[in-house]
């Protein structure tokens, strides 16, 4: 009967800028502390007393953190608190990201994206989450700030294992910078899940693809999955496989051969067993990447 | 530990709801949606699956729909809040939509009710002539166990239709 529990009990602080959050959290211990983003995740971790921290800090009075900016290199930059319909509406980001947009539309229904944010899906580290998958294929980085100041990490080394992520427990993801892709290039991002909307993802699968036109061949290949680990992870295995390869049936064979033994699906999951999962990251990784070669394609003869 | 908490201060917050402004003096881990039901009495909104699953504790935070089950109410301080009760003062297009759905048969037991009408109220707000399409997703996050969906879509198009010929409000 979880559904009728109450909260913990937890005291509850809402800094108004990035400062005064670095100050708070500066000097916090293990799980004394909670950020608080959007709430979609966290309250159902607190619920299950999954989470029981003395204090929560919600990060919603912070309007530093919800911005979606593109830079003058042609970068993307997006504030950890913007939501996943600011994300699905925006046309900054439906310029040269719109997997991201596209992948933000299937993840709950409208309530759901209207609280949920960018940073929390990432943030939270779990394996399941979808944006992570696309922005790691993009080469995305995370700006971790503290009082000390800020660092930037790149998203593929970000996740240190479930739930866990390489931030200290005094610094705060506020932003994430997406380099723009090359102009040949498509990406996707395919999940299999049970319903429409309102469930987790099983297995998400997001391939990038840069075509090298003159030979017909995959200039560049980045595959992620969600839930092909403990985390989502960049298979750099399977990539190696077809970067530089023509495009060839046969090649997509061997790629979701490379992939089913690069991946390590958790056993202790009730959702899917791990033979399901192998059997979804084989089929969805030769999909994900022929989509997103057609994309490429597409996309190379009309700007052409 | 233990003694902290019990020494955790009520924080004082102001909650405009459907045009009424109510000061009320909460915990900080209560949700909105139990302040609405338990603390302001308004229990038009429904919990239901406590997880954002099933829709039935919808409610428009600064006109945008949300599950109050995963909304602290703290954080819902001096934000616009409509549930299904409606404005003091009437809302012509909150009631077209209830009219509509029970005039198409969109509720059997009513419990997914509140939610639906209010995530309808905010679609045709944005969206003042959807299609089915559109309607089903705007939908997508509401669980209702006994119509099967289809009078209730049929419910959205009607109420679109009543709004758009009396020149839209």
């Amino acid at each position: 009967m979880t559904y009728l529990r109450r909260l913990p009990k937890f005291d509850f602080v809402s800094p108004s800028s990035v400062a005064e959050l670095c100050a708070l959290i500066n000097g916090a211990s293990n799980g004394d502390v909670m950020l608080f983003a959007g709430g979609t995740d966290a309250i159902l971790q607190l619920r299950r007393r999954e989470a029981t921290p003395r204090c929560v800090v919600g990060l919603k009075g912070v309007p530093e953190l919800d911005f979606i900016e593109e830079r003058h290199d042609g970068s993307l930059a997006i504030g950890a608190m913007t939501t996943l319909r600011s994300l699905v509406s925006s046309s900054a980001v439906r310029r040269d990201h719109v997997v991201l947009a596209e992948t933000a539309a299937q993840i709950g229904g409208p309530e759901l994206r209207n609280a949920a944010t960018v940073g929390g899906n990432i943030a939270g580290a779990l394996p399941c989450a979808d944006l992570p998958p696309p922005l790691m294929t993009f080469g995305a980085e995370v700006k971790l700030a503290s009082s000390k100041g800020v660092r930037e990490v790149a998203l593929e080394d970000f996740f240190a294992g479930y739930e866990q992520t390489a931030a200290r427990k005094d610094e705060v993801l506020t932003e994430i910078v997406v380099p723009r892709p090359a102009p040949a290039s498509a990406s996707v991002y395919l999940k299999y899940h049970d319903r429409q909307s309102m469930d987790m993802t099983v297995v998400g699968v997001a391939a990038f693809v840069e075509l090298d036109p003159d030979r017909n061949a995959f200039r560049d290949l980045k595959i992620a999955y969600a839930n092909g680990a403990p985390t989502v992870f960049r298979a750099k295995r399977t990539e190696a496989v077809l970067r530089g390869e023509a495009f060839a049936e046969e090649g997509l064979e061997a790629v979701a051969e490379e992939a089913v033994a690069e991946a390590e699906p958790r056993t202790n999951s009730w959702r899917a067993d791990p033979a399901f999962r192998l059997v979804l990251i084989k089929n969805l990784t030769k999909r994900a990447i022929r989509f997103a070669w057609e994309k490429a394609q597409a996309r190379g003869k009309a700007q052409s | 530990m233990n003694e902290a908490i019990t020494k955790i201060a009520s924080v004082d917050i102001l909650l405009r709801v459907n045009g009424v402004q109510n000061d009320v003096s909460i915990k900080p881990w209560r949700t909105l949606l139990e302040v609405l039901r338990e603390t302001l009495a308004l229990i038009g909104t429904k919990r239901s699956c406590g997880e954002g699953q099933c829709g039935a504790c919808t409610v428009l935070v600064d006109g945008k729909p949300i599950n109050s089950c995963l909304y602290l109410a703290v954080e819902a301080h001096d934000r616009e809040i409509l549930t299904i009760e409606g404005p003091v003062d009437g809302d012509p297009a909150l009631e077209q939509i209830q009219q509509s759905f029970v005039e198409k048969g969109a509720i059997q037991c009513g419990f997914c009710t509140p939610g639906m009408v209010i995530a309808t109220k905010s679609l045709l707000g944005e969206t003042p002539k959807p299609s089915e399409d559109e309607i089903r997703e705007a939908l997508v996050g509401h669980l209702c166990r006994c119509t099967g969906y289809v009078q209730i879509v049929e419910a959205v198009q009607d109420a679109a239709g009543q709004l758009g010929s009396k020149g839209g409000d």
